[in-house]
């Protein structure tokens, strides 16, 4: 068995896996000098909780932060890669700075989390004890919620929504189609990651397509939901830029879908069957495994917390941020996990050290690109009230917007894109 | 011992000097607002900024998010209190500004004065 501290990991910076499962590690106690925080998922929410906790108490708390992958590629504006108006490269981003500005950066897997003991167990054996836990492990995906469609189908019909192999794999099938081809999405039911992601995604195949010069694709949003997220104006930027391309059905339509089958490019529903060049299917989903393996999620598969703090209702020692939660009226989006990361490394500090604690606050901002330069927003203030996080003043584009203000939303949301991973990653 | 008239004459011009220091820190402090440094907030401040660095912590002079960080405390309190108002036009900012108090503009705007942007 072998435990972790902040100093045998300084001393060890750079391990590979297979040393960080030997027992090299000095006994706990070297660890209780400085109160430990722990943050299971290097996202949006993750690394923000790191970043500021380390930040924010000048040293006073040893943190960590366990997060396999060496360079993590934002699930937001991954849309703009599929339309083909940024490389994957500008949406990758390493941990170097947040490991420079003094975070532990341990890069294996969490396995699990034992809540009696206080430890994470890594996937190598060994364990990392703390005195308070960040647990932002994102999405899980339901692969089961659509028939016929699992893990393996994701190979061939891409959900695309966890960012990387998936995302250029979409992107491959799409430039891959010829005139005449069908694109067909299926979309996620409600709670999901990203509300308006579907809509900008379906926006983006059309804009491929056009700029291809295809007259005879068609791309048909099969919709378990009734309404979406700023539906209006995307639907009136479609018939703007896209007369006649998106077909958008709700249930009422389709009746409801009865399968997908990865062999032949069929998506059935109750109104029709249709043969899919590119079937891009996001199921339901839910609380990456770590946190419903730790008992954190209730039924709905995600974590309830405590609108004043992020922390988890289930454990008073474990916060959770970021898709995994369950935000009240804030959507799951970058922006959210970034804005409850800072409230709950407040909370986390003023806990652990001591320092003062502040009402929680909470904002978010979704940009959507429908067309070059053809950028609408949707967003909000929310603070805890009727025991959730409750929306308390909003906004949203309106129709016919003029097309400055348009442009000006694009700049923005490319501007503000630099400024989270900034405050993310460093 | 200086003769009573030469002492009247450097007590005036020490009024004299001591009269315009006071006007120009005057000066300064209100031009430079200073003053509202006084019972303001300063750890309150550092909090709220957060919400801020989600968008500003890089920007540029070309950006349409503008640089915030060393922004004079009036020009700070101004800005905001306009978006607050609805006076100046971004959703965004409107949305944020909404529900700061004079008080909380203050801390911010303290905060940003001597803030350096991160590197």
């Amino acid at each position: 068995m072998t435990e972790i501290s902040r100093r045998s990991f300084n001393l060890l910076a750079g391990a590979s896996l297979a040393t960080l499962s030997t027992p090299l590690f000095a006994p706990s106690v070297l660890g209780q000098a400085k109160p430990r925080l722990v943050v299971v998922g290097g996202g949006p929410g993750g690394a923000t909780v790191a970043r500021y906790v380390t930040k924010d108490s000048a040293g006073a708390i040893d943190v960590t932060l366990i997060e396999p992958l060496k360079n993590f590629t934002t699930c937001f504006f991954s849309n703009l890669y599929v339309g083909g108006f940024r490389d994957l490269k500008s949406l990758r981003h390493n941990y170097d700075k947040v490991r420079k500005g003094g975070v532990n950066v341990v890069p294996v897997m969490a396995s699990s989390i034992d809540r009696d003991r206080k430890q994470v167990w890594l996937a190598g054996g060994s364990r990392v004890p703390y005195d308070r836990l960040v647990v932002a492990p994102g999405i899980d995906l339901k692969w089961d919620s659509v028939p016929g469609y699992s893990e393996a189908a994701a190979q061939i019909m891409p959900h695309a929504w966890k960012p990387g192999a998936q995302t250029e794999l979409l992107v491959k099938k799409l430039n891959a189609l010829k005139d005449g081809d069908q694109i067909v999405m299926v979309a996620p039911p409600n709670p999901f990651r990203c509300p308006p992601g579907p809509y900008e995604r379906a926006s983006m195949f059309a804009h491929v397509l056009k700029k291809k010069g295809y007259k005879k694709s068609r791309i048909v949003i099969i919709d378990p939901k009734p309404t979406f997220s700023k539906q209006a104006i995307f639907m009136e930027g479609w018939e703007k830029h896209y007369p006649g391309v998106i077909e958008w059905q709700d249930p009422k339509m389709h009746g409801g879908i009865k399968s997908v089958d990865p062999k032949t490019g069929e998506i059935k529903t109750d109104l029709s069957t249709y043969k899919a060049a590119l079937a891009n299917v996001i199921p339901a989903q839910m609380a990456g495994k770590i946190a419903r393996d730790a008992g954190l999620a209730d039924q709905s598969g995600y974590c309830p917390i405590d609108p004043e703090s992020m922390k988890s209702k289930v454990d008073t020692n474990i916060f959770v941020v970021g898709d995994a939660a369950i935000p009240g009226d804030m959507p799951k989006s970058a922006f959210s996990a970034n804005s409850q990361a800072k409230v709950a490394a407040m909370i986390i500090r003023a806990e652990l050290t001591q320092s003062r604690a502040f009402p929680a606050r909470y904002s978010n901002t979704c940009w959507s690109l429908i067309a070059p330069d053809d950028d609408i927003k949707i967003g909000a203030s929310y603070e805890p009230g009727e025991g959730k996080i409750k929306q308390t003043t909003g906004f949203v584009s309106q129709k016919g917007e003029p097309a400055d203000v348009r442009k000006q939303n694009y700049k923005e949301s490319v501007d503000w894109y630099n400024g989270i991973v900034a405050d993310v990653f460093g | 011992m200086m003769p009573k008239a030469m002492a009247g004459q450097v007590w005036a011009r020490r009024q004299i000097r001591y009269r315009l220091f006071a006007a120009a820190t005057t000066f300064v402090l209100i031009v430079g607002g200073l003053p509202a440094a006084y019972g303001i907030d300063v750890e309150l401040g550092r909090y709220l900024s957060s919400e801020c660095m989600t968008c500003h912590g890089t920007a540029k002079a070309d950006s349409t998010i503008p640089n915030i960080f060393g922004l004079g405390q009036t020009r700070f309190v101004a800005a905001i209190k306009a978006y607050r108002d609805k006076a100046l036009p971004n959703p965004v900012m409107q949305t944020i500004a909404s529900r700061l108090s004079d008080d909380d503009i203050a801390a911010l705007a303290l905060y940003f004065q001597t803030a350096k942007k991160p590197k």
